[in-house]
C-alpha cells in the first residue's frame, strides 16, 4: 500500500553540512554536557546526571517495568473507552445537527474539570483497583478526539454530498460514503494526541492513592527528593508517550491515509445572536446540573462524598461558615489564575512567535518540528516537579509549566495552519518580491491559532493544578490536595464546579475574541 | 415495469436566485423550456451565467425559487430517488479514498445496481483510463479524474445524464476522442441528456440542440435546433452544415456576451 506514493525528492544540502561531525557525535556531547552540568549543580537538587538515572534504572529495573506494566495497562483500556466515546459522541452530534451546540459545550465542560479533584472523588467512588486510573485516562483523551473527529465528520466539500444525493441516497449512505472515510485521518490525528494523554491521565490517577504503578513511584520519589528515581519516571514515562505517539503516526501511514487539512479547527457557527448564546449557555448549565444530580440519584451515591448542586450552594453561600470557606476557595483561585493566565498566554505567544518565525526559517522548522512534536507528548505530570525544582516555588515555576505544556502543541497546530497557506498565494507574493508573512500566512494560520487556544484551556488548568499539587504548594491545586486528604468533599466540589465554570467563561471569552477576529482575517472559515 | 426511458424534462417558469434579500443574485431568470427526451440538449454561455444552477435545479439538488420542473411524469426529487439520473460533476467530486475502479463502482452501487466489475473495466477502458484502475485521484490529471467521473456516471445506467463541462480539463486529443465513442453509449440506452459545454464544436457536435445563454441571470438567447445525421462521424464534422451551425451558436453568444461590440460594428 505505501509503496504507491511517490518518493519525495529531499534537498540534500542540510543533511550533508550536518554530517560534518562524525556521526552520533551530537547525541554524545549532549550526554557529556549533561552529565557535567549535573555534576556541577549537584548540591542543587536539580538535575540527575545521566550516569545516575541509568544506575537507578538498571538497580530498580524489575520494579520500574511491572509499575509501567501496571500503568500502561490502566492507560490502553482509558485510551479506548474514552477515544470510543469520543467518536460516539462526534458521531451523535453530526447525526443530531440540532444537538451539537449542547453536547459540544457538556464534552468541553466534562473535559475542563482538573483530573486532580475528579480523582480523588473517583477514588472513593471505585475504591481500592484500577477504576480512577482507567477513567481519568478515557477523560483525559475523549475530547481531543471528539474535535478533530467532529472537523472530519463535517469537513468533506459539498461535491461529495451532492454526489450522494444526486442517487437520491440519504444521510446513511452519506456517513459511510462520505462522512467516515474523510473523518478517518482526523481520527487518526485524534488518537496520535491520545495516545500520550491518556499514559499521562492514568498515572495522575495513581496520585489517588493506587497501590502500583508509575505514578504512585513518582509520589514517592518526589516526597523523597529522589532525583534519579524522579528524573528515570519521568524519562520512562516519555519514552513510553513517545513511543505510543509514534505508533499511531505508523499506523496511519501504514493505512495511506492522505493528512487532514486542518488540525483542531473548530466547528464554527454563523449568524447566532447574542441572545441565543445566552440562551444555549442557560440550557447547557440546566442540562449540567440536571445530569450531576441526576446520575447521584440514580446511582444512590451517597451523600457524605456525593455532594448534590445544592449542598455545593449552601456549603458556599448559606451554610454556617459560607463566608469563610468561599474566602478560601476564591484565594486559592486567585493565587492559580495569577501563574494560570501568564503561563497560558505565553504559551500560546511563544508557540505561535516561533512558528512564524520557522515560516521565515524553513531550514530550521526541519529540525524543530520533529523535537517539538516528541517533547509535546511527554506527561506534563512527570516533569511538573522538575521544572518547578530548576526554576523555583515562585511564580517563575508554575508559570514555565503551564508555559511549556502550551507551547508544543501550539506550535504544530500552528505550523499546520501556515502550511495552509495556497501555493499560488505565496508565489503570486515571491513574483513580487514582497514578503507573504503579514498578508497572507498570518490569516492562515489564525484558525489553527485559536483552535489550539481553546484546547489550551484544559491544558493549562491541568498544568497548573498539577504543579501546584505536586510541587509548589499553593493555590487551588494545592487545596484541592488537602481537601483530598482531609476527605473535605463540600470543598472539593465546590472547586470541581469554579473550575468548570471558570474554563467555560474563559471558553466563552475566547470564542467570542476568535469570532470577532476570524470575521476579519479569514470570511471563508465562518462560512460553512 | 419501470417508465420509458426518455423522459422529457419540462421546465415552467423556473428561476432561481441565491443570498437574502438586500444582496439577491438572480442566477436562472424565469424560463419555459421542453426538452425533448432521448435528446441531448447543449448548454452554452459566458462563465458564471447559471449553466451549473440550472443542472442543479434539473438535478433536483437545488430547489427553483420559482417555477415547477418535471421530468416525465416525475419530480427531479423522484427521479433521484429511484437513482434515475446521474450527474458528472464539473469537478469531478471523486472521493479521494477509493481507487478509480472503486470510484466508478460507487456510481452503481449508490443507484443500487448489482455488481458488475466486467462493465466496470469496460467504462473504464471506454474513458481511456485503462491500467490506471487501481489509482487514486490524487495520481490523477484533472482531465483523468474528469473521466472517471463521466464513466462513474454512466455506470449508473441512468435514465438522464447530466454533464457539466464534463471535457473542461482534458486535453485537446483526448477530447476528440471521447467526443467520438462516447455519444453511443448514451444513444444507444436512449438517455436523455444535458451537456454544459464552453466549446461550440463540442455542442454542436454532440447535441440534438444548443441552447444559448445570456449572461447572469440565465434567459435562453438563442435555440438552435442541430438536424445533423447521426453518427457524427469525420464527413458529417466536415461539412458546410456543420460550419455553419457553428457559426451561428458563436454569434449568437457573440451578441449576447458583447452587445456594445455589436453595436459600434
Ligand atoms: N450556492 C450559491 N450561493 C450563492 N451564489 C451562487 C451559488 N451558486 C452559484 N451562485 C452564483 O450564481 C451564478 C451562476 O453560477 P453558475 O451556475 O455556477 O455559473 P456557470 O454558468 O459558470 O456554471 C454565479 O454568479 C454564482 O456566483
Ligand atoms: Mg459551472
Amino acid at each position: 500500500m505505501t509503496t504507491r506514493r511517490p518518493a519525495l525528492s529531499r534537498d540534500p544540502a542540510p543533511r550533508a553540512a550536518a554530517r560534518s561531525l562524525p556521526r552520533g557525535s551530537g547525541p554524545l556531547l549532549v550526554l557529556l554536557l549533561w552529565e557535567a552540568l549535573a555534576r556541577a549543580t549537584a548540591s542543587g537538587f536539580i538535575i540527575a546526571a545521566p550516569s545516575q538515572i541509568v544506575h537507578h534504572l538498571a538497580t530498580h529495573a524489575e520494579l520500574l517495568l511491572r509499575a509501567l506494566g501496571t500503568t500502561g495497562w490502566a492507560a490502553l483500556r482509558g485510551f479506548v473507552w474514552g477515544n470510543l466515546a469520543g467518536v460516539l459522541l462526534a458521531l451523535a452530534a453530526v447525526l443530531v445537527p440540532r444537538g451539537e451546540r449542547l453536547l459540544s459545550t457538556l464534552a468541553l465542560l466534562v473535559f475542563c474539570l482538573p483530573l486532580v479533584a475528579t480523582g480523588p472523588i473517583l477514588r472513593v467512588l471505585y475504591g481500592p483497583g484500577a477504576g480512577p486510573q482507567v477513567t481519568l485516562a478515557a477523560l483525559a483523551v475523549y475530547y481531543t478526539t471528539f474535535l478533530p473527529v467532529l472537523v472530519g465528520l463535517r469537513a468533506a466539500p459539498q461535491g461529495w454530498f451532492d454526489l450522494v444525493r444526486s442517487y437520491g441516497r440519504g444521510r446513511m449512505t452519506e456517513l459511510r460514503e462520505v462522512r467516515l472515510p474523510a473523518a478517518l485521518p482526523y481520527l487518526v490525528a485524534g488518537l496520535q494526541i491520545a495516545a500520550p494523554a491518556a499514559f499521562l491521565g492514568a498515572m495522575v490517577g495513581e496520585f489517588t492513592g493506587a497501590e502500583r504503578g508509575l505514578g504512585v513511584l513518582t509520589v514517592r520519589a518526589l516526597r523523597a527528593l529522589d532525583l534519579p528515581a524522579t528524573w528515570s519516571i519521568a524519562g520512562l514515562a516519555a519514552a513510553v508517550s513517545m513511543l505510543a505517539f509514534a505508533a499511531v503516526g505508523w499506523l496511519g501511514r501504514r493505512l495511506d491515509l492522505a493528512p487532514p487539512e486542518v488540525l483542531l479547527a473548530p466547528p464554527v457557527v454563523r449568524g447566532r445572536r447574542a441572545w441565543s448564546g445566552l440562551a444555549e449557555a442557560a440550557l447547557a448549565l440546566g442540562v449540567t446540573l440536571l445530569v450531576w444530580k441526576g446520575s447521584m440519584a440514580v446511582f444512590g451515591l451517597p451523600r457524605f462524598f456525593a455532594r448534590r448542586p445544592e449542598d455545593v450552594w449552601s456549603y458556599l453561600v448559606t451554610a454556617p461558615g459560607a463566608g469563610a470557606q468561599r474566602q478560601r476557595l476564591f484565594a486559592a483561585l486567585g493565587e492559580t489564575l495569577v501563574l494560570a493566565v501568564p503561563g497560558y498566554l505565553a504559551g500560546l505567544l511563544l508557540g505561535a512567535g516561533l512558528a512564524l518565525a520557522l515560516a521565515l526559517r524553513p531550514r530550521l522548522a526541519g529540525a524543530v518540528i520533529p523535537l517539538s512534536i516528541a517533547l509535546r507528548s511527554i506527561p506534563i505530570v512527570a516533569t511538573a516537579p522538575l521544572i518547578v525544582w530548576a526554576l523555583g516555588r515562585g511564580a517563575t515555576g508554575s508559570i514555565a509549566v503551564v508555559a511549556t505544556m502550551i507551547f508544543f502543541p501550539t506550535l504544530i497546530a500552528c505550523q499546520h495552519g501556515l502550511a495552509r497557506t495556497p501555493r499560488a498565494v505565496l508565489d503570486l507574493f515571491a513574483v513580487y518580491d514582497a514578503s507573504p508573512l503579514l498578508r497572507a500566512q498570518l490569516p492562515a494560520m489564525l484558525p489553527a491559532f485559536f483552535a489550539s487556544a481553546r484546547m489550551a484551556i484544559p491544558a493549562a488548568i491541568l498544568a497548573v493544578t498539577t504543579a501546584e499539587w505536586l510541587a509548589t504548594g499553593r493555590g487551588i491545586g494545592a487545596l484541592l490536595a488537602t481537601v483530598a486528604s482531609t476527605s473535605d468533599y463540600g470543598m472539593l466540589w465546590s472547586a470541581i464546579a469554579l473550575i468548570g465554570l471558570a474554563s467555560v467563561l474563559a471558553h466563552a471569552l475566547l470564542a467570542s475574541v476568535e469570532r470577532r477576529i476570524l470575521s476579519r482575517t479569514s470570511a471563508e472559515q465562518l462560512a460553512r | 415495469m419501470r417508465m420509458s426511458a426518455r423522459p422529457d424534462i419540462r421546465l415552467e417558469g423556473v428561476a432561481k436566485s441565491f443570498g437574502a434579500a438586500g444582496r439577491r443574485i438572480e442566477a436562472v431568470a424565469p424560463v419555459d423550456l421542453v426538452l425533448a427526451g432521448g435528446q441531448m440538449t447543449a448548454l452554452v454561455g459566458p462563465s458564471g451565467c447559471g449553466k451549473s444552477t440550472l443542472l442543479r435545479l434539473i438535478a433536483g439538488l437545488d430547489a427553483p425559487t420559482e417555477g415547477r420542473i418535471s421530468i416525465g411524469a416525475e419530480t427531479p426529487d423522484a427521479l433521484r430517488r429511484r437513482a434515475g439520473l446521474a450527474v458528472a460533476f464539473q469537478d469531478a467530486a471523486l472521493l479521494p479514498w477509493r481507487t478509480v475502479e472503486g470510484n466508478v463502482a460507487l456510481g452503481r452501487a449508490l443507484a443500487r445496481k448489482p455488481r458488475d466489475p466486467r462493465a466496470i473495466r469496460d467504462l473504464i477502458a471506454l474513458v481511456g483510463l485503462s491500467g490506471f484502475g487501481r489509482r487514486r485521484p490524487a495520481e490523477l490529471s484533472g482531465g483523468m479524474r474528469q473521466r472517471a467521473a463521466i464513466a462513474r456516471a454512466l455506470a449508473g445506467e441512468p435514465d438522464l445524464l447530466l454533464l457539466d463541462e464534463p471535457f473542461a480539463a482534458v486535453d485537446a486529443l483526448t477530447r476528440d476522442r471521447l467526443n467520438a465513442e462516447l455519444p453511443p453509449l448514451w444513444e444507444a440506452r436512449g438517455a436523455t441528456s444535458v451537456l454544459v459545454t464552453h466549446s461550440v464544436a463540442e455542442a454542436v457536435r454532440l447535441s440534438d440542440r444548443v441552447l444559448v445563454l445570456t449572461p447572469r441571470p440565465a434567459r435562453v438567447a438563442a435555440d438552435i435546433a442541430v438536424p445533423l445525421p447521426h453518427p457524427r462521424n469525420a464527413d458529417v464534422l466536415a461539412s458546410e452544415d456543420f460550419r455553419a451551425l457553428c457559426s451561428d451558436v458563436t454569434e449568437a453568444l457573440r451578441v449576447h456576451q458583447f452587445p456594445q461590440s455589436v453595436a459600434a460594428q
